[in-house]
């Protein structure tokens, strides 16, 4: 038989004490993760500054600088700068005015009561451009 | 059952339903206490219908907006 030399104990590496750590104590509680409840606007990265919005109106097909003005009536202005062909292709180009340097002011039939309901509309009315 | 989150685009308050087959959008708004918004899944799909069965449309744990009624439109141009 052959002699065996006892070289002593060492610690494991910490890697492998976690590990085993983790088999022995087993998954433990889940985490509840708590959601963000906040407005679209902000959940589209759009920033405000006062009653002033500035963001971009986004699809899957393009995104379009815009800025969002809320008037003390509550009437809320939309403008969105540089639209593509595709928009201006859409039935409801009329409805984009002008303003000078490639902005656009977008007439609404039926006013928003909210910013992120305004950006929602005019995000759609962009994919229709586009799927159009 | 669908267990459904529905997010008010004004606010991003989070209503939590749970849906049965056939329930309709006018259903849920009525029931969340939202006469004036319309249900849609996000702006790259058209808005729901208040007659139309929203069951078969979503899945159970998607999340769906609520937003304020807002249309482009020709008559302000027009007028």
């Amino acid at each position: 038989m052959r002699s065996i030399k006892d070289l002593g104990t060492r610690p494991a590496p910490v890697s492998l004490r976690d590990l085993v750590a983790k088999v022995v104590r087993g998954q433990g509680p889940a985490i509840a993760v708590e959601r963000r409840q906040i407005p679209y606007w902000q959940e589209r990265g759009w920033r405000r500054n006062g009653n002033v919005y500035e963001g971009s109106y986004q699809t899957p097909y393009a995104a379009f600088q815009g800025w969002i003005e809320q008037e003390h009536s509550g009437r809320i202005n939309f403008y969105l700068y540089n639209p593509s062909q595709q928009i201006r292709g859409h039935s409801h180009w009329t409805c984009f005015q002008h303003r000078g340097n490639d902005w656009y002011l977008i007439h609404m039939a039926r006013e928003p009561k909210d910013v992120g309901s305004g950006i929602l509309a005019i995000e759609r009315l962009i994919t229709e451009g586009y799927e159009s | 059952m669908k267990k459904l989150s529905v997010v008010v685009a004004g606010t991003g308050q989070i209503r939590d339903i749970q849906i049965q087959s056939g329930t309709t959008a006018g259903d849920v708004l009525h029931q969340l206490n939202l006469p004036d918004y319309l249900l849609s899944k996000g702006p790259n799909d058209p808005f729901f219908a208040a007659a139309e069965s929203i069951y078969d449309k979503v899945e159970g744990g998607e999340k769906i907006f609520a937003s304020t009624k807002a249309e482009v439109g020709i008559r302000v141009c027009a007028a």
